[in-house]
């Protein structure tokens, strides 16, 4: 019942062979990894720390900071760096996949205050407060005396 | 089992080899299908909180500290995910080593990192949960728009907590007693609050012909109970041309006694003034907005505003007030937050339950396949996470 490619189906000699192949360098390699993801968190940190006024700037940047860590992630601790080809068979698919949906979303939801503006949102129509217009009739735009008082 | 197979069928079937469609134990397979779902799940979901907040009002989209999001916290997590992803590293590194002992101890410690983390966000839930940013009614207090409808809200809330103080003061008074003096100081402030906040910004946001006017009373309202950092300086000029309009009104008035001296003061009726009900006739809401003391009151209110009584507004510096608070596009981002990181925690709790299955296992070289399917699920979702981090708290 033995699968073939079971690790412990494997012989010692092949095993080791397999893991020199697999994981690269080693620990030695995880280490350098996990220090440079480390360093790259402080930098997102610092990132959003001295960009805290420029929002346009500290966005990106830290979106781009986290680009690099996911590849770290990925190439090394998910040890795809180490793969052979099936890797592009099960990873790219599904990222066309979901940038699909996210386009899809763009035309109607993406865009749906494209034309909102501090102008209108002020001209727009709005309700009005409970019954005041019982107080003035049908219109209450009675001017408020600022100036000249009324008595 | 190919090798029975190769003696029933003699030479004929021997070429037959057992040829796997993939160079990967079917484990592991499986579980990188599993991950490309996975990747097609939280990439829809990071996809659309990119596409509404992206999409959202131009600056509307609320900052960090305006919904109570602490960046260190969030970048400490990130580094509980990150040193948990190393440890499981470790923990696969160890087993292929035959090192069983010290991968269940690596192993440990991914546990109790991967815990760490979801304690720390129970606790930013919990500060979210005290200042009502909830993701929906009935706990929510969150309004996109400082309008009327707004104004309304804070209305309703004022008068059913001054209905409570006051039923209590009633039974209390049966029994001879009296209101505990902190009882009795908010009773008078929702007095206040009722009087010169809520009920002259709805006066001045009807009474007005310039529809700018209200849109200020309203602004100040709002920013008087929850301030943000974006309409601070509005707010501040506002409240500064109110009162400098005020003042003027009150130097030209003829100095008569204002009717607010020989009538009750609003705020100590059941009914609001601007219905009429149960008022007398010759209070209309125009002679609310020119009673002397009215206008006093209402420019001592703003006076008390700007001298920073409540720097961080009312609902800090009064935190059992709990008023109707306006942060734009807040309901939208409530909902994506606690949408991305419930489902994320959710697989932070998976992954904890299967850590939980593995530790009584001995951990050697015979175990590394079920280390490294579980170390990579593990992997992507701190990979989720690394990706949530700049996205939530920025």
């Amino acid at each position: 019942m033995s699968v073939p490619n079971a690790p412990h189906a494997a012989t010692p000699s092949s095993d080791a062979h397999a893991e020199r192949s697999h994981s690269g360098a080693g620990l030695r390699t995880f280490l350098f990894v996990f220090g440079g993801l480390l360093l790259l968190t402080a930098c997102s940190y610092l990132t959003f720390r001295l960009a805290a006024d420029a929002p346009a700037i500290r966005w990106p940047l830290m979106m781009a900071i986290s680009c690099v860590k996911a590849l770290l992630v990925i190439s090394f601790f998910m040890h795809l760096i180490w793969e052979t080809r099936w890797k592009y068979v099960l990873t790219i698919p599904a990222s066309i996949m979901s940038l699909l949906l996210i386009a899809l979303l763009i035309p109607d939801i993406g865009l749906r205050s494209r034309k909102y503006s501090e102008e209108r949102l002020r001209n727009a129509a709005r309700p009005r407060v409970g019954n005041a217009g019982d107080e003035h009739g049908p219109a209450p735009h009675r001017p408020r005396p600022a100036v000249d008082p009324p008595r | 089992m190919d090798e029975s197979v190769h003696h029933e069928t003699g030479h004929a079937a021997a070429k037959l080899r057992y040829q796997p469609a993939l160079p990967i134990p079917n484990g592991k397979l499986c579980l990188w299908l599993f991950l490309s779902t996975e990747i097609m799940f939280f990439a829809g979901l990071i996809g659309t909180y990119i596409v509404l907040r992206f999409g959202a009002p131009r600056g509307t989209w609320p900052s960090p500290h305006d919904v109570h999001v602490v960046e260190l916290i969030g970048a400490a997590n990130t580094f509980v995910l990150i040193f948990s992803s190393f440890t499981v590293v470790l923990a696969l590194e160890f087993a292929k080593a035959n090192k069983a002992a010290l991968a269940k101890s690596a192993l440990a410690a991914t546990f109790v990192l991967g815990g760490v983390f979801l304690v720390v966000k129970g606790y930013e839930y919990s500060a979210k949960f005290r200042h009502g940013v909830y993701p929906s009614a009935p706990h929510s207090l969150l309004y996109d728009r400082a309008d009327v409808n707004y104004s309304a809200a804070v209305k309703a809330h004022l008068t059913a907590m001054r209905a409570k103080l006051e039923s209590r003061k009633t039974e209390l008074a049966s029994r001879d007693a009296s209101l505990p003096e902190s009882d009795q100081r908010r009773l008078d402030l929702i007095g206040v609050l009722q009087r010169d906040l809520v009920q002259w910004t709805d006066l001045r946001a009807t009474h007005a012909s310039d529809p700018f006017v209200g849109d200020d009373a309203l602004l100040v309202m709002a920013q008087m109970i929850y301030p943000l950092h974006a309409h601070e300086a509005a707010a501040r000029s506002a409240r500064e041309r109110e009162i400098a309009e005020l003042t003027a009104t009150l130097a030209s008035l003829p100095r008569v006694k204002g009717i607010g001296e020989h009538v009750p003061p609003m705020a100590h009726r059941e009914t609001d003034a601007a219905t009429g009900q149960g008022t007398p006739a010759e209070i209309t809401g125009q002679a609310v907005l020119d009673d002397p003391q009215r206008i006093g009151a209402r420019i001592e209110l703003l006076r008390r505003a700007d001298s920073g009584e409540w720097p961080h507004g009312l609902n800090e510096g009064e935190s059992w007030l709990r008023l109707p608070m306006h942060i734009p596009s807040g309901h939208l981002w409530a909902s994506t937050y606690f949408l991305l990181t419930g489902f994320h925690a959710f697989h932070v709790l998976v992954g904890l339950l299967v850590f939980a299955l593995a530790l009584p296992l001995r951990l050697d070289a015979r175990r590394a396949g079920l280390l490294e399917n579980a170390g990579l699920y593990w992997h992507f979702v701190d990979l989720v996470w690394i990706f949530l981090f700049p996205m939530l708290y920025s």
